[in-house]
């Protein structure tokens, strides 16, 4: 019973919220001067006024500022997230075709990043203050440091100009490959310089993240207490340390999730990967606000959900844990 | 004796004949083009659309021109050849164009081409969707005497008309599809039906456009080709790379960097062709606000003429793929004179109009601040930009970049909000219909992109440019664009930079890529791979 | 203030970042001594490798790479101390009103805070771009609407667990006026973690900017790291000196303001060592 209302609270509050963040967007992305019939008639190298008056009036342009968001609003409350003015093709289908292609990406990258960066941070943290956290943690800074897409330009300067090991873009080889297991290697060879130029930097902010965040835990009064009592150094790490520790952990990765969508733009533009984040980018220049606001929303709909989880999460690893910031 | 003599005389007439036979067919099938081959080439970005008239950008015309077709096409001296008209007349007093089409086309999907697709396309479709033909249509009116026959009755005589019947100014869409449609919503317009070479078969979103082999193609034999793949790479040394091993055999216009070109160019197995662009005739331009100082005054422009060395940017931005441009039409066109004014690079007189016009140096060397809107196109702009703002500092001009996006840069022009601002601009086969926009006072719309944006406004332009128009006699053309040139010139309504010259690069293998004014945006039923 | 310079130059890392991050100051400030003259005007041929005349070669126009570099840093350096303290500006006050009210007034500004932590933000930085007349200040404002959450919440959670302590509870009850409590009281408890996060904020800022300049979105008049490397992208492969170089000197400064930062970190807050993570 408790759990339904909190459930359903929860959701309200949600709803509000991305309804908030969908009408200020709305607001805020038609600020940027210009609008899509200009970009087309830059584009087609001619123009007369029948022609953008024809186009505004296409796609609702000439209406009254409130009265267009009176209509997209609606028409989002009904699942319906509008057409592209570029192709005129429903944005739900445009960005459930790049979607996965981001997600794949961020997904491989975020997930890499949290198993490897955690674990070598632990290491770093077990082991602190000897030559190895040392090393550690420089590499880390290094990683941490670097502009991402430099490293992404580097690696395919090394790995695909020199070595000619790995390809320099795409998802996919311009020669199509028959067979989906195939298909599923090529798809793999394609992801990896791309998915580490973007892990590598999350890789270093977790192993950051998680020796200090095991550090300032292992220093607290009650893990001091539970050594003193003579529990085995495992069972203070996996029971008190690693507990508590997590929360920072959990929290960041938590607000990552939710940056799963529009977080790789750059890799994306670097690696010519076709994402999401690429389409956004194009959008924003060709004043294709549908598509805009729709990666919007679904970039808005994610931080809620994980930001939900991540609550949850932490409430979970540890219940002494009330309503923390 | 005599019949077996006869006989062994006749054996060998025959063998002989035979071997004749066989040598003349050998020798003839060594000069007939292959048949077979699949085609990857480059686009980006991927167009918005397959259909022209609803879209105009350059990556929708390159797939959708082989879909497509119009009643002529253009070869590289501009002059009209057949397409889906057979033959044509013109009345003497330039009034009556008649078209007698081709019998035994038919659309992609089996219906077959008549006459009533011609009217339809050029009375509705057109006018409906095409911003830049819709005038010239809407001069015409257009009836169809027989399922063969269109003619066109004009009010009054229109030089350019003759030459506005390319797939790009005019294609011809079927009307049993759109008539009566919103033709901007048709479903069709996702999977277009043409009559043309090849066909529409898939569209990858974000990977590639798929064309195949029209087999019921009215040029018999042909397209030699079996399908084309357009491959959308977005980053332009991937495009390079592509290019290199193979994996693509064509590039075109912005696909590749120019100074990848001049790279490219030595590779055995790839050639490198700056023509075909005598249809489009693209020249870039730096455009000034006449309507602000101190542009107005028309020392300061040619002060800015002489400050740019033009040499420079063909040689250095452009990669030597340019042609410096001398005036407002282009050097290909047949109405193009090169006896105007010249301005070559001298710093010294630019000095010298700058102090006639009293902008006299500061302590920093700074006679006069103003502003410069370039075109956001990629690298190649930019570094355009910089070196104006270079080259006029040096003579005292302190220009200030004023970075945007292409919807920024439009709005901008349009609305006559910008110092300077550069630019190109393909000014088409006929200066009537690519060059008078440009230059004559009742085009001034504010709002509109690609209308007189400048502000210039001169009475004698603009009656000769109205004149060129009208006039049936090419001579006398000739005469009117040559007095406009040397005015426009002398002027300077515009600072004209350079012609553009976009290679075509293609495998060495691939023949009859460019043959005629259209270039890569022909409709490419010659082209084939050599074996 | 000397107890805490000497803890940090206890840490070798802060002292090795401290060197590095003057060096590239010295730079940023001598750079028309270095490289005299405009670092945009053609100065020799054009894509000539590092060597000679030129210790970092030329890029597409003929312009030097090392003046570049030099008269880059200003521009890297100016815009992420900018930005920053543009960021920390909006950020402390508006984290400082609601961790120190609480109430209604905290919920409608955590609310606000969350508006902007949605959007994605680096997206949302070239909204901003786009939409301001792009330049030096629209890149500085735009950075700083995009960074400044997670400093107002870091304000707020410092400002709510200050404001209950009894030295606070006691100028309250003696009646001092509520924003003289703040400044006096609560912000220099607050400062310390502020100081360190914004110390790597800047290096933070400093990323932002030059993935936006790479990206084609920088001020085209100043010439700046991340520019340099996506101008040289379309010859990456022949040019490399052109990618290398501004990257390896955005990593550099980016490094050294990290190590600073820590250092002052451990400094400052001993006690707290390892809390400000990422």
């Amino acid at each position: 019973m408790h759990y339904v209302g909190f459930a359903l609270q929860w959701l309200m509050k949600a709803l509000a919220v991305v309804l908030a963040i969908t009408v200020l967007n709305f607001l805020i992305v038609r600020l940027a001067p210009g609008d899509p019939a200009i970009v087309m008639a830059g584009e087609a190298g001619a123009a007369d006024s029948q022609f953008l008056a024809q186009v505004r009036k296409d796609f609702g342009l000439d209406r009254p500022i409130y009265v267009q968001l009176a209509t997209y609003v609606g028409k989002v409350l009904t699942l319906d997230l509008g057409r592209s003015y570029r192709t005129r093709r429903p944005v739900g289908d445009m960005l459930l075709e790049r979607l996965p292609a981001t997600l794949l990406l961020t997904g491989t990258a975020y997930i890499f990043a949290l198993i490897v960066g955690a674990l070598l941070g632990a290491i770093a943290a077990a082991k602190a203050h000897t030559f190895l956290d040392s090393v550690l943690t420089a590499v880390a800074l290094v990683f941490y440091a670097t502009p991402i897409f430099w490293v992404g330009l580097l690696l395919i300067l090394v790995f695909s100009v020199q070595l000619g090991w790995l390809p320099p873009f795409g998802m996919h080889s311009l020669i199509p490959v028959k067979g989906t297991l195939w298909q599923m290697l090529d798809t793999l060879k394609h992801l990896v310089l791309p998915a580490l130029t973007l892990g590598l930097f999350y890789v270093a902010v977790y192993v950051r993240l998680t020796r200090a965040s095991m550090l300032d835990t292992a220093s607290l009064e009650y893990v001091k207490t539970a050594r003193a009592k003579g529990l085995p150094e495992w069972r203070v790490l996996t029971a008190h340390i690693l507990r508590t520790a997590l929360i920072p952990i959990i929290t960041f990765a938590g607000m990552q999730a939710g940056n799963l969508v529009g977080g790789a733009i750059v890799v994306e533009t670097v690696f010519a990967w076709p994402g999401i984040g690429r389409l956004a980018f194009d959008a924003l220049f060709q004043r294709d606000y549908n598509i805009l606001l729709g990666v919007f929303l679904i970039s808005a709909l994610m931080v809620v959900f994980f930001n939900m989880l991540t609550d949850l999460a932490v409430r979970v690893a540890d219940p002494r844990v009330g309503s923390r910031t | 004796m005599k019949t077996s003599l006869s006989r062994s005389g006749s054996c060998l007439a025959v063998a002989l004949a035979l071997v004749g036979l066989v040598l003349f067919e050998a020798g003839h099938a060594a000069a007939q083009p292959t048949r077979g081959g699949t085609l990857n080439s480059t686009l980006w970005p991927e167009p918005p659309g397959i259909v022209i008239g609803i879209h105009l950008n350059a990556p929708t015309l390159l797939p959708s021109s082989k879909i497509f077709e119009g009643l002529l096409t253009y070869d590289f001296d501009l002059k009209p050849q057949p397409m889906l008209a057979e033959t044509w007349q013109v009345s003497s007093d330039g009034l009556t164009y008649t078209f007698h089409l081709r019998h035994n086309v038919n659309w992609h999907d089996g219906k077959p081409f008549t006459s009533k697709d011609v009217v339809f396309s050029l009375t509705k479709f057109i006018p409906e969707v095409h911003p830049r033909s819709r005038p010239t249509f809407q001069r015409a009116d257009v009836s169809a005497p027989d399922d063969y026959t269109v003619v066109l009755k004009l009010k009054e005589p229109y030089g350019p008309m003759i030459r506005s019947l390319d797939v790009i100014s005019a294609p011809i869409v079927p009307a049993h599809i759109y008539e009566g449609t919103n033709y901007r919503d048709n479903p069709a317009n996702r999977h277009p039906i043409g009559t043309g070479p090849f066909k529409f078969d898939e569209w990858k979103s974000g990977q590639y456009i798929h064309l195949v082999r029209n087999n019921d193609y009215w040029q018999k034999g042909k397209p030699y080709l079996d399908d084309i793949y357009y491959r959308f790479i977005p980053d332009s040394a991937s495009r390079a790379l592509a290019l290199e091993q193979g994996e693509v055999q064509l590039a075109t216009q912005n696909d590749i960097e120019l100074v990848d070109v001049a790279r490219l160019k030595k590779l055995p197995n790839l050639r490198v062709d700056t023509k075909g662009w005598e249809w489009g005739s693209p020249i870039s331009w730096l455009e000034m606000n006449l309507r602000r100082a101190p542009f107005k005054d028309v020392r300061f422009r040619k002060a800015v003429m002489y400050a740019l060395d033009r040499n420079f940017i063909r040689d250095s931005i452009f990669f030597g793929m340019a042609k410096v441009a001398t005036g407002p039409i282009h050097s290909s066109s047949p109405f193009y004179t090169s006896d105007v004014p010249t301005y070559p690079y001298d710093p010294q007189k630019a000095k010298a109009l700058l102090d006639e016009m009293g902008l006299k140096p500061d302590a920093n060397g700074i006679r006069v601040k103003v502003s410069l809107l370039g075109l956001p196109y990629g690298e190649l702009w930019d570094r355009l930009s910089q070196y104006i703002k270079q080259a006029l500092g040096q003579v005292g001009i302190e220009v200030t970049l004023e970075p945007s996006d292409v919807a920024g840069w439009g709005n901008r022009i349009a609305n006559w909000d910008v110092d300077m601002s550069t630019t190109y601009l393909t000014t088409l086969s006929d200066p009537a219909l690519g060059v008078a926009r440009t230059y004559i006072s009742e085009n001034q719309k504010k709002g509109v992109l690609f209308t007189n944006t400048s502000g210039y406004s001169n009475p004698e332009v603009d009656r000769l440019f109205a004149e060129a128009a009208k006039e049936p006699d090419q001579a006398k053309r000739k005469e009117l664009y040559t007095k406009v040139q040397k005015i426009l010139v002398d002027d300077v309504a515009l600072a004209w930079l350079v012609e553009l010259q976009w290679p075509t690069i293609y495998d060495a293998r691939l023949k009859n890529v460019i043959h005629n004014g259209l270039g890569p945006n022909d409709n490419f039923a010659d082209v084939y791979f050599e074996k | 203030m000397r107890r805490i310079l000497r803890r940090v130059m206890q840490n070798r890392g802060a002292v090795a970042g401290g060197v590095v991050l003057a060096v590239i100051l010295v730079c940023a400030v001598a750079a028309p001594l270095i490289a005299p003259g405009d670092p945009m005007a053609t100065r020799g041929r054009p894509l000539l490798p590092p060597g000679g005349q030129f210790p970092f070669g030329t890029d597409m126009l003929g312009r030097d790479v090392l003046a570049g570099i030099v008269h880059g840093a200003r521009i890297s350096l100016l815009i992420g101390v900018m930005s920053t303290f543009a960021a920390v500006l909006i950020g402390v006050t508006v984290g400082a009103i609601a961790g120190f009210f609480g109430g209604w007034v905290d919920e409608v500004l955590v609310r606000f805070t969350e508006f902007f932590q949605t959007i994605p933000s680096f997206v949302f930085a070239i909204l901003l771009v786009a939409i301001m007349r792009p330049g030096l200040a629209s890149i500085i404002i735009a950075i700083a609407v995009v960074t400044w959450p997670p400093i107002a919440r870091l304000a707020r959670s410092e400002f709510m667990s200050i404001r209950h302590r009894e030295f606070v509870e006691a100028a309250v009850l003696s009646g001092v006026s509520q924003g003289r409590i703040i400044v006096t009281e609560v912000l220099p408890n607050a400062a310390s973690p502020l100081i360190v996060v914004s110390s790597l904020m800047v290096a933070t800022a400093i990323l932002t900017e030059s993935a936006l300049s790479f990206l084609g979105l920088g001020d085209p008049n100043h010439i700046s790291w991340g520019y340099m490397v996506g101008a040289a992208r379309t010859v990456f492969r022949q040019a490399w000196w052109l990618s290398v170089f501004p990257g390896l000197a955005i990593a550099l400064t980016v490094l050294a303001i990290n190590l600073v930062g820590e250092g002052l970190n451990d400094a400052l807050n001993p006690h707290l060592k390892g809390r400000i993570g990422a």
